[in-house]
């Protein structure tokens, strides 16, 4: 363990208010958005230095380097296999499995992109399906907006289903030791079931509706998706590295393999078979647009509220909150898990669900005793990640994915209102915090 | 040098409100890549070119959505003129670019020569003061006045 300043009065505060202070601050600053949110949690994580609640060494100590690992290997990889081309691929190839027929696009393209959001990630799922839906959408002559409002959906839902797909499950998963197929075997059945419910609404509202003239539906056809495909040795290298990545998930855990370690690794062989063929200038110019590609933003951000979260951690305030949500729920297992998925879903849907998330662990971690041992915890922790996944639904600032698509809905003269987005996604996204709830209770209690 | 010296004080230009495929005539009959777009009182508005009419043509979701990748999508003469019959009544003003920004008759002939570069496009030159247009420089202009003094060291 680290070795504390312990300093009785910081700025005329004890340890514990300051840190609870300037995690406040931080929250606030963050969800105002006027500063960009990796200098906020930078600063905050430096101020916690500052101040003496941490040495540098136990901030050190504080981060979790298995999510910015996790995260960091799966960026490279992500970045250097959509230069081939398979994310379009894709989206053509299940749009023409379904005769270019309009719902038939819908549906195909939202399991496309919950099935790429649970293997990869939402943010890059979206940024790539998105610009084929609105091209699909605009040849066909018709609205755009139920194909955005669909994938947005299918993103998080998606994401939930396994230990890569979502942030707060990375995050999850290595504060926890809960292997990727724990994640798949309990969030998968039911992410796959709550997409199925969410496409109900969907074809009410506008599935139903959904016609295009057969002239339109067969340009669509006339697509050529293997010519999407813009790189065929790119492709089949990156396969080959998807595949190795997702065994070693599901197998290296029983050896002993953190998911940083795969992703790291399947990285570092993907551009050493991108490079392996080029001239060393040109070795360096590869690797250098890969690392560009890495989301660094994100992952600073992650480093700030890590160092942040840590220092609130030591001052004890965490355990008090624990100690008071336990008051709270009369120490009941049950009802503290079914409150922390709807808290989580709700703040998940108002503020970004990094920060809440990586806050809650912590906060959960000090139950364990209470609850009587790390064993018991696992409904709790399955509670949490469906809640903050499924809860980015809820708003259109609730998850990254949904401001980049309605970024594209913008652009394209079908704008996502934020109230209008709300006033549906909001009771939909309730229902499949509600539908959690139940296979929650009746499977874990 | 300046750039007042190496301009073409008559410039062929469109106004605003000029049709889309009457602009579009214009350009492809005299083979200009871009044209300046004034107003009635001769004031430098923005440029009117080639871009904007491939920007209508090529699919939307390309320009307005970043779809970088567009080899599957395969289609002919006649597909491509209904995607600009969509834009053709418009008004230039749509399609506008207002990125290339004009410069003073004063501005020193390797500065202007460097803008040529970086804009690829016929530059506008504007009063000081004011917006109105007073000629254009293409790379025709300058190249011709190079080569000119490299005949006359020959000769």
């Amino acid at each position: 363990m680290h070795e504390l300043h312990n300093p009785e009065v910081i700025f005329g505060l004890s340890p514990a208010w300051f840190a609870g202070s300037l995690f406040v601050i931080t929250y606030l600053l963050i969800v105002t958005e006027r500063l960009n949110r990796a200098i906020i949690a930078m600063m905050a994580a430096a101020l916690m230095i500052v101040s003496g609640v941490l040495t540098q060494e136990a901030a050190v100590q504080g981060v979790d380097f298995n999510t910015i690992g996790l995260l960091t290997g799966m960026m490279i990889i992500v970045g250097i296999t959509r230069d081939s081309g398979v994310f379009q691929y894709l989206a053509i190839r299940s749009a023409k499995i379904v005769k270019a027929d309009p719902w038939g696009i819908l549906v195909m393209l939202m399991l496309v992109t919950a099935f790429l959001s649970a293997l990869l990630d939402n943010v890059t799922t979206v940024l790539l399906i998105a610009p084929i839906t609105l091209l699909i959408t605009d040849t066909l002559k018709i609205n755009p907006y139920p194909y955005l409002f669909a994938e947005i959906f299918a993103s998080n839902i998606g994401g939930t289903a396994t230990l890569i797909g979502d942030p707060p499950n990375i995050m999850i998963g290595s504060a926890t030791g809960l292997s990727y197929n724990d994640f798949l075997f309990n969030l998968a059945p039911i992410s796959v079931f709550i997409l199925l419910v969410t496409l109900i609404p969907i074809y009410l509202i506008w599935g139903r509706h959904l016609t295009a003239d057969p002239k339109l539906i067969n340009k669509v056809m006339l697509y050529r998706e293997n010519d999407a495909i813009k790189d065929p040795v790119l492709l089949k290298k990156s396969l080959f590295v998807l595949s190795l990545v997702m065994l070693g998930f599901i197998l290296g855990h029983d050896y002993g393999l953190m998911p940083a370690t795969v992703a790291m690794f399947g990285a570092a062989l993907l551009l050493a078979l991108q490079c392996l063929p080029l001239k060393t200038e040109k070795q360096s110019a590869v690797v250098t647009k890969s690392l560009a590609d890495v989301e660094w933003l994100t992952i600073f951000f992650f480093i700030g509220l890590f160092i942040l979260v840590y220092g609130v951690e030591t001052t004890g305030l965490l355990e008090l909150l624990a100690n008071q949500v336990l008051g709270l729920t009369g120490g009941d297992k049950t009802i503290t898990a079914l409150s922390i998925m709807v808290v989580s879903a709700v703040a998940s849907a108002i503020v970004d669900n990094i920060p809440f998330v990586a806050t809650m662990i912590p906060l959960i971690e000090n139950m364990e005793t209470s609850f009587g041992g790390s064993e018991q915890l696992v409904p709790i922790w399955w509670s949490l990640a469906l809640g903050s996944c499924l809860g980015g639904n809820g708003s259109l600032v609730g998850a990254s994915a949904n401001l980049i698509v309605a970024g594209f809905a913008e652009r394209s003269g079908q704008p996502i209102r934020f109230l209008p987005f709300m006033l549906l996604a909001f009771p939909m996204m309730l229902v499949s915090v509600l539908i959690s709830a139940i296979y929650v209770y009746l499977r874990y209690f | 040098m300046k750039a007042s010296e190496v301009m073409d004080t008559h410039p062929l230009t469109v106004k605003p409100d000029d049709t889309i495929a009457c602009a579009a005539e214009f350009i492809m009959e005299n083979r200009y890549r871009s044209l300046p777009v004034v107003d009635d009182n001769g004031c430098y508005l923005g440029m009117f070119g080639i871009n904007c009419l491939l920007k209508h043509v090529i699919p939307k979701a390309v320009f307005a959505h970043g779809l970088n990748n567009v080899g599957f999508i395969h289609e002919s003469f006649q597909e491509l003129f209904d995607r600009f019959e969509e834009v053709k009544d418009e008004p230039v003003s749509i399609c506008m670019s207002q990125e290339i920004h004009a410069i003073s008759p004063d501005t020193p002939l390797t500065e202007t020569m460097l803008q040529l570069y970086e804009t690829r496009l016929s530059i506008p030159v504007t009063e000081s003061d004011s917006c109105k247009l007073l000629g254009m420089i293409s790379y025709f202009d300058v190249g011709e006045k190079i080569l000119r003094a490299g005949n006359h060291k020959n000769a």
